[in-house]
């Protein structure tokens, strides 16, 4: 069928017949050609304005083989893959051509009406595959899928005892907002063991901004450095997946693709067309963060990081009054040089281990608050009210 | 003629008010009265039977004229001034350059540099203009005392300068004139260097006027001897008395007997006794007041004397009594104001509450700290349990501070030299403060800071603390504010008071308003003669000032907090920061916050703050000062203006200018009546009160000492299911948020009752002023009648009437409605109050241990007031004579529906919120309720989901908000909102299902509110179209800057080239701006936001700078105009409901569409709230409105680019005419067709005026076209019609000629209120 030499006009259909032969040689049902995307899967809505999604079938399967298999520190046999944000699932497709004994189970999480139409059918085409149509973004999925029972099989592993040889996360981080909350949240799950984790070490694996990841991927004196990375270096090693330059340029490989709307009102790195890395994260064996301490952890970080680039010893009054007297414990000359902070550097400028001496000082400080959640400073508008 | 001279001056002024005056006020009380009595049974309401008032006849035509509009240029773009504009709006860098000079003048700081500044300022037209004769008098003044103290040994080149200014006025090189004030000066300029006798060396001044030649200048400009002799100039009564002789023997001279006379009756009032009975014991002897006759005083029409005559010389009395400068001055206040001034000893206390405010803050606190020395509990331990050692402490420590770092700031300025002003951008930090910092004592200074920032804690809805920008502004603020009290006080004289009704006259007659207004210039004129000049400061230097006593505290102020070690069990103590600064997000937004440490914020709640409070915070011990001027009146030193305006010079200018032009005299009179109402703190409620909070528990409103709901408990599963923590955390929050909320009521009513404790048997008064629409508050925060049920059940009034029948009466329904009951018909709500005796009995005897009926009220507070007045009443030998102080109230039964209903003429709406005459009252929420389940039957049939859960679930209360607020704008997304949380209270809709439940519900609600109110819609939307043609036209003087785009604007770094666009949108500065009926101009604030930064020690801080206007924010402007409108219509109502009750002595309080009087004068009032509404709303009020746009918008442009994207202006079809545009020149001139337009609107323009029936279809479609692709168009790409083509042609159209005709008038006639029955209830 190939034999017809193609001419100018027919080209591109012909493209695309070859890659529809590429995957009818699969079992799975097809997605649309990638032209088409545009007008399909309309990105107008709020709803999936925020999502971006591979496109590309290729960019596909190499971004699953950087996740599982090969070079991957997570690769392994008999997998128990839980995938958030699929959207019309060109990763998900690329999962299930990884060799078989990869992956036992796929459960795909996804609550947009447009992009389910794309992902029940694979349900009827692999029975390896579960759909779910529920957001990844809200912790009731997580319970839902556990109640029905689609996690009866996953082992709980001790944490020590390495990494889970089952379950893997993999997601597609939403170009928004929400999606660097939720990564954060994630990272947040780590040290107390929740979520997921209450299953063991569980590597995860994300498609997210180049943006986001240089937030969490950010050391000192670098200017990203901001709370995430400080979270993310103390409880998990993340690593680039996959050669950054492969997925580039932006339009070749994803949905949707670069708009000139003037208008826009996001910043650069939330709209679509920012580049895209791809990314595995690995728990930490031994966690900097010990049980109940993430919400002291929260919120020096938290405070400090809003003083990010002014002197320990000045910055520290701003967490609670009298917090200055914490500085004569971060210096004390009778502790040996690796127990004491240069309060002359920014919290910006601050290494983890510099971190783990500050909370600990403020775990050790009598007059540190106890009520740790900031928002609520504003109530409401003034005490004196008039009536009007 | 025979006469004292008091009974002479009280009876004199102004002479025409005897001759006209009308028996308008005879028709009050007593006839009235009678006239009410009902014969037998219990009518519903009386209404008078009486023909109406004369006075309401003068009112309805005072009404019907024309008011006086206050037309100000529209403020120009930042980038542009030009003269006019420069003298009504001054922008903060020359307002600067004034503070500074201020400042400098004071205390002779550095007077080469203010005059510095004044030479600057006075060669440069915007500077020139701002400086009146006040400043110059500054200026004399501060030479000459030059002269005499700093540089006494050099003092002849300042004298000098005196007389060198002084030839400038005189001579009218200036905008300003002398004033008495500055003859004064310039007498004792004479007398001290130039006079033979001269008290100080003599010098030789060539240009020195002598007593004649000043004496006539005097006469040239009118202005009598008396007040030049008598001025504050002269502190020494051997100085005045020298002039007194000096002006004489000119005057012999000159052979000017009158003035000869005149003074000779100075120098004899200033040797008289003061009233001996006024102030002295009894026991002392009665000196015999020297008697003075045949005086002859003539006044001008502002209230001055003109001229005296004494026929006859004064016999000497053979006793001399020494020459008395004060005695002069007291008596001559009294001449010239005709009427009493304040005596001392009444206001006694108010002033030296307000006095010396932070004195006797010194005093308290250092007296408790030594109290606590005697008692040995100065130990540290100890000591950190009161407030109050606290802040005597930090005080101690920041005075020290504070003075050595002003020593090293003014050390630093003068290293620096005098560079400072004029790089004034690049400021430093403290650069150029000392001026400021040395207006007051270190002293003082800190005490400000302490008390501002103590008081300022849980403000801005930041719990335990307060934003940053906020408490620096407020900080300097009350720095100033404390700078110009001083200033007020220093001439100590004495303060004129409203004697209430002193003209036989209408207020509303033209000779009565005449009157009082005449009264008003001469005590306007009096005040300010007798204050030294001051200038307001700009927003940057009320901050650095700020910031830097606020720094100051924050570094020394500390406390001691114990805690214990968790490793080692210890118990430890800590020096911590009292008050520390940190970061706070809300919405995404970073602020900075300065915060109590905990220890203190939690005693905030409980111990006594009265440290804390300012008199201003305050009721005030006599009647406020009367509203002389925009920035005169209520408290006696502290400057308050008499509107609240939130950073818009607009309506600073506006004001201003209006008060000069007479055009607030009954806004000022109105708001004396409501400060002249005496008030008392209800001793009964105060005490049980007190009792429920000592005992700390939660009861009525009341929170409880300690947060009493149950904390959330952690679920089992918290560490390992991250849902389950979310849950927790946001309960957690939840808890939070509610002992926060907890804490803050506690401080709030801490302050009420710190407040009616210090007042407990005193009548006080709440000083009132006006929001930006006009309606009135008192300025007091804290405790006032506008307050929450308990601040309304702590007050009563301050004089008690029997209560007659009809006030029993009322007093029971009253009873009925603050239960809630007030749904019923009146004789319903009597029988419900019989039913319930036993009941109110109780809750009179026994509110803590008894049967609580008192406390299921809806206001159960005013409630308990009301059974404990209610049982004495019955109980008392005959209820009819008791004697009741209680007030009762009539509200509005939806007030701002009744103002659209009349102004729409709308039968049906009118019926609804019972303007109508109806046997009961008719409840609009009640209705629509109804409607709406009606409408939702339908759905039910369809088996709509929300409809078939929510039948029979929409009861009052659920649209009850939403029906009010839709008045004054309410959106479908604020009425889901408000509808929302009533289903959530209603607790029997699943939470999830709330909020599609409150869509479904909230588009109901607005239909059929749409349905019933059909009237009300069509005015909102006429106002709103107003509002945005308004809001996006130009000034005509600025069409060619507009379009010139090739010119560039600005200067230096900041100029631009802008295109066409970006400059229209910069011109659009015209804000909506209209006239009550009573005169006052409403200024619509809403501009796009600019701020400004400023860096601090603490952090950098971004505030707007008021005076650099920005262009108009066009949405808001429209949107927030009908409920603007709607309340400056009912503040109209309200004060000519006041000003009707002081003609006719009825006691009269108001919080907005709420009245209140005692409960013997309800028929009365009631007759009188139904009155003025029919005069207001007879004078055809959208007519006018009209045509005060058409006047005040006369020639404004609206650029047709600006309409081509709207969706509004419904019906501006016909109307819409005229259209002209710079390049319609081409059109041919046989095609302009003139012959209609009126002839000034030809000349005005030397463009074209295009007529041309093709050109208006065109324009017509062109503006109508966009309308309709709205919707369809996607984002971003402007399609371009061949309409839009032709309206690039024709760049502006007329402003007036596109406003929408009004809205159609329905037949509802108003005068029907007369005879409805529960119009207020």
């Amino acid at each position: 069928m190939l034999n017809l030499r193609p001419s100018g006009y027919f080209k591109s259909t012909l493209r695309w017949s070859c890659r529809r032969t590429f995957t009818s040689q699969s079992r799975l049902p097809p997605l649309p050609p990638p032209s088409e995307w545009k007008d399909i899967f309309s990105s107008s809505t709020v709803s999936s304005r925020d999502r971006v999604s591979l496109r590309a079938p290729e960019t596909a399967q190499l971004i699953a083989e950087s996740f599982l298999s090969g070079a991957s520190s997570a690769n392994g046999e008999g997998k128990i893959v839980i995938e958030a944000f699929p959207g019309p699932g060109a990763l998900s497709r690329a999962l299930l051509e990884l060799p078989a004994s990869n992956i036992q189970k796929l459960i795909i999480l996804e609550d947009h009406p447009d992009y389910l139409k794309y992902l029940k059918p694979l349900e009827a085409a692999d029975s390896r595959v579960k759909v779910v149509p529920l957001s990844g973004f809200d912790w009731d999925t997580y319970s839902h899928i556990e109640e029905i029972g689609l996690l009866d099989d996953v082992k709980t592993v001790p944490w020590s005892s390495g990494l889970h040889p089952q379950l893997h996360f993999i997601s597609h981080l939403q170009h928004t907002i929400k999606g660097e909350q939720l990564i954060a949240q994630l990272f947040r799950c780590i040290p107390d063991g929740t979520w997921l984790y209450k299953y063991g070490r569980v590597p995860m694996s994300f498609v997210l901004s180049d943006w986001v990841w240089e937030r969490i991927s950010a050391v000192p004196p670098n200017s990203n450095r901001c709370k995430l990375s400080v979270i993310a270096e103390a409880t998990a090693t993340c690593t680039l997946s996959l050669d950054p330059a492969k997925l580039l340029p932006y339009d070749d490989h994803f949905h949707p693709i670069t708009t000139k709307y003037t208008a826009e009102k996001r910043p650069q790195p939330r709209r679509p067309g920012y580049p895209l890395v791809a990314m595995n994260l690995i728990p930490h064996d031994d966690q900097l963060i010990t049980k109940g301490m993430l919400e002291k952890w929260d919120f020096c970080l938290r405070r400090l990081f809003v003083l990010k680039s002014t002197p320990l010893k000045k910055a520290i009054s701003s967490l609670a009054p009298g917090a200055q007297t914490m500085l004569k414990m971060l210096t004390d000359s009778s502790l040996p040089d690796s127990q004491r902070v240069d309060i002359g550097k920014a919290p910006r400028h601050l290494t983890l281990a510099d971190w783990a001496l500050v909370i600990r000082a403020f775990d050790n400080w009598p007059f540190a608050p106890e009520d740790l959640m900031i928002s609520d400073a504003f109530t409401r508008q003034n005490a004196v009210r008039v009536v009007l | 003629m025979e006469t004292t001279l008091l009974s002479y001056s009280r009876q004199n002024l102004p002479r025409p008010a005897r001759l006209y005056s009308t028996p308008s006020k005879r028709a009050n009380a007593p006839a009235l009265a009678t006239a009410t009595q009902p014969p037998s049974g219990y009518p519903p309401y009386m209404p008078t039977a009486q023909p109406t008032d004369a006075s309401v006849n003068d009112m309805e035509g005072f009404l019907r004229r024309r008011t006086s509009y206050t037309m100000l240029p529209t403020p120009l773009p930042d980038d542009e001034t030009n003269p006019l504009n420069d003298f009504y709006f001054t922008d903060s860098p020359t307002q600067d350059l004034l503070s500074v000079m201020d400042a400098c003048l004071h205390n002779l700081y550095d007077v080469p540099r203010a005059k510095g500044i004044f030479e600057r300022l006075r060669a440069t037209d915007k500077g020139e203009v701002l400086l009146d004769s006040r400043v110059y008098n500054s200026f004399i003044e501060a030479f000459l005392e030059m002269a005499l103290d700093k540089d006494s040994d050099q003092p002849a080149g300042w004298v000098e300068d005196a007389w060198k200014l002084f030839h400038e006025l005189d001579g009218e090189q200036t905008n300003a004139r002398p004033t008495a004030n500055t003859y004064a000066l310039m007498l004792l300029a004479w007398l001290r260097y130039n006079s033979e006798s001269g008290l100080i060396k003599p010098l030789a001044f060539t240009d020195a006027h002598d007593p004649a030649a000043l004496l006539r200048s005097m006469i040239d400009r009118q202005i009598p001897v008396t007040l030049v002799v008598s001025d504050r100039a002269f502190t020494s009564n051997d100085e005045a008395s020298q002039a007194i002789q000096a002006l004489s023997k000119a005057a012999v001279e000159m052979g000017l007997s009158k003035i000869v006379n005149e003074l000779g009756m100075a120098e004899s009032l200033g040797r008289q006794e003061a009233d001996p009975l006024e102030d002295v014991p009894e026991a002392k002897p009665v000196l015999r007041r020297k008697k003075l006759e045949n005086i002859q005083m003539t006044h001008a029409e502002d209230g001055r004397i003109v001229d005296i005559e004494v026929q006859g010389p004064i016999e000497n009395d053979s006793y001399e009594i020494p020459f008395n400068l004060e005695t002069l001055r007291k008596h001559l206040s009294q001449v010239v104001f005709a009427r009493r001034v304040l005596a001392e000893d009444v206001a006694a206390r108010q002033k030296l509450l307000e006095e010396s405010v932070y004195d006797v803050a010194v005093e308290r606190l250092k007296h408790q700290a030594e109290l606590f020395d005697e008692l040995g509990l100065s130990n540290k331990a100890m000591k950190s349990t009161d407030l109050r050692t606290w802040m005597w402490e930090w005080h101690q420590k920041l005075q020290i501070r504070l003075k050595a770092e002003i020593d090293h700031i003014v050390q630093e300025e003068n290293r620096l030299g005098r560079k400072i002003e004029s790089k004034s951008g690049e400021m430093k930090r403290s650069a150029g403060l000392s001026p400021f910092l040395s207006l007051l004592t270190p002293e003082k200074l800190s005490l400000i800071a302490i008390m501002e920032l103590m008081h300022l804690q849980g403000t801005g809805g930041v719990a335990d603390g307060m934003k940053t920008a906020r408490a620096l502004l407020a900080v300097g603020k009350a720095v100033e504010l404390e700078h110009k009290a001083e200033m007020c006080k220093k001439s100590n004289l004495p303060i004129p008071t409203s004697s209430g009704r002193t003209s036989d006259h209408s207020f509303f007659t033209r000779l009565g308003y005449r009157d009082l207004q005449a009264r008003r210039v001469a005590a306007r004129k009096f005040m300010e003669d007798a204050e030294d000049w001051t200038t307001d400061w700009t927003q940057v230097v009320r901050v650095k000032v700020g910031s830097f006593l606020v720094d100051a505290l924050m570094d020394v102020a500390t406390v001691m907090r114990t805690g214990v070690d968790k490793r080692t069990g210890e118990a430890i103590s800590e020096e911590q920061p009292a008050f520390f600064h940190s970061y706070e997000y809300l919405r995404g937004y970073k602020l900075g916050v300065i915060k109590l440490n905990p220890l203190i914020s939690e005693k905030m709640a409980k111990e006594s703050i009265r440290e804390t409070l300012h008199p201003r915070h305050l009721p005030m011990l006599v009647k406020p000062k009367p509203w002389l001027s925009h920035d005169q009146g209520g408290y006696l030193y502290n400057k308050t203006w008499v509107m609240r305006f939130k950073e818009s010079q607009e309506q600073q200018s506006y004001l201003r200018h209006a008060s000069s032009l007479g055009n607030l005299e009954l806004i000022y009179a109105s708001l004396d009546v409501l400060g002249n109402t005496p008030w008392k703190i209800n001793r009964r409620i105060f005490d049980i009160v007190l009792e429920v909070w000592n005992s700390g528990t939660r009861w009525c409103k009341i929170p409880p000492a300690a947060f009493d709901a149950p904390e959330p408990e952690k679920p089992e599963n918290f560490d390992t299911d991250p849902r389950a923590k979310m849950i927790y955390l946001t309960r957690q929050k939840q808890y939070a948020l509610g002992r926060a909320n907890n804490h803050s009521d506690r401080c709030s009513v801490n302050y009420k009752i710190e407040i009616a404790r210090a007042f407990l048997g005193d009548t006080i008064y709440f000083p009132h002023n006006v929001d930006f629409r006009g309606r009135a508050y008192p300025l007091p925060p804290h405790l006032s009648h506008i307050g929450d049920d308990l601040s309304r059940g702590l007050l009563m009034f301050g004089e008690a009437k029997p209560l007659g029948e009809r006030g029993l009466r009322w007093l029971k329904i009253h009873l009925a409605n603050l239960y809630g009951y007030d749904k019923a018909n009146f004789d319903e709500r009597v029988s419900f109050v019989h039913d319930h005796l036993d009941d109110i009995f109780d809750s009179a005897d026994n509110p803590l241990e008894g049967k609580k009926w008192w406390t299921k009220a809806d206001d159960p507070w005013q409630c308990l007031a009301t059974c404990i007045e209610l049982k004495a009443a019955l109980q008392s030998p005959d209820p009819h004579t008791y004697e009741c102080a209680l007030p009762v109230h009539q509200d509005g039964t939806c007030n701002g529906l009744q103002h659209y209903a009349a102004l729409g003429g709308d039968a049906q709406g009118a019926r609804q919120v019972n303007l109508d005459v109806t046997d009961r009252p008719s409840d609009v929420y009640t209705f629509v309720a109804e409607m709406v389940e009606k409408a939702m039957e339908e759905d039910v049939k369809l088996d709509h989901k929300y409809a078939k859960m929510l039948t029979g679930k929409i009861s009052r209360k659920v649209v009850k908000q939403t029906v009010m607020t839709t008045v004054y704008g309410v959106t479908f997304i604020g009425a889901r909102e408000q509808i929302e949380k009533q289903l959530k209270d209603r607790g029997d809709i699943a939470a999830e299902e709330c909020w599609l439940a409150a869509s479904y519900v909230a588009k109901k609600v607005l239909l059929c509110i749409g349905d019933l109110f059909k009237g009300a819609k069509d005015i909102q939307t006429w106002l709103n179209s107003c509002a945005r043609l308004i809001a996006k036209s130009i000034p005509p003087d600025r069409l060619d800057a507009a379009t010139d785009v090739e010119r560039t604007f600005g200067t230096g770094r900041k100029m631009v080239k802008s295109t066409e666009a970006t400059r229209l949108k910069k011109e659009q500065m015209t804000s909506v701006v209209w006239t009550t009926p009573l005169g006052l101009p409403i200024v619509q604030p809403y501009r796009a936001t600019r701020r400004k930064q400023i860096i601090t020690s603490l952090q950098t801080v971004f505030i707007s700078d008021p005076n650099s206007p920005t262009s108009v924010n066009a949405s808001k402007q429209a949107s927030a105009f009908p409920p603007n409108f709607i309340h400056s219509l009912d503040a109209t109502h309200m004060m000519l409901t006041a000003l009707e009750c002081k003609t006719q002595g009825v006691t009269f309080a108001s919080v907005h569409d709420s009245y209140w009087t005692h409960p013997s004068s309800i028929d009365q009032m009631s007759t009188i709230i139904r009155d003025t509404f029919i005069a207001l709303h007879s004078s055809d009020v959208l007519g006018k409105l009209g045509d005060e746009f058409l006047q005040r918008y006369k020639g404004y442009k609206i650029p047709v680019s600006s309409l081509k994207n709207t969706s509004f202006i419904p019906g501006f079809g016909p109307t819409a005419r005229r259209i002209s545009g710079s390049k319609a020149k081409k059109q041919s001139a046989s095609e302009v067709d003139l012959a209609d337009e009126p002839a000034d609107e030809v000349s005005e323009e030397s463009k074209s005026v295009v007529r041309t029936g093709d050109a208006d279809a065109q324009v017509l479609a062109a503006l109508q076209s966009p309308v309709d692709v709205g919707e369809k168009k996607k984002r971003g790409r402007p399609s371009v019609t061949p309409a839009a083509a032709v309206m690039d042609e024709n760049k502006f159209v007329d402003l007036t000629s596109f406003l929408p005709p009004l809205p159609q008038k329905g037949v509802f006639d108003v005068s029907t209120i007369k005879k409805s029955l529960y119009f207020f209830s």
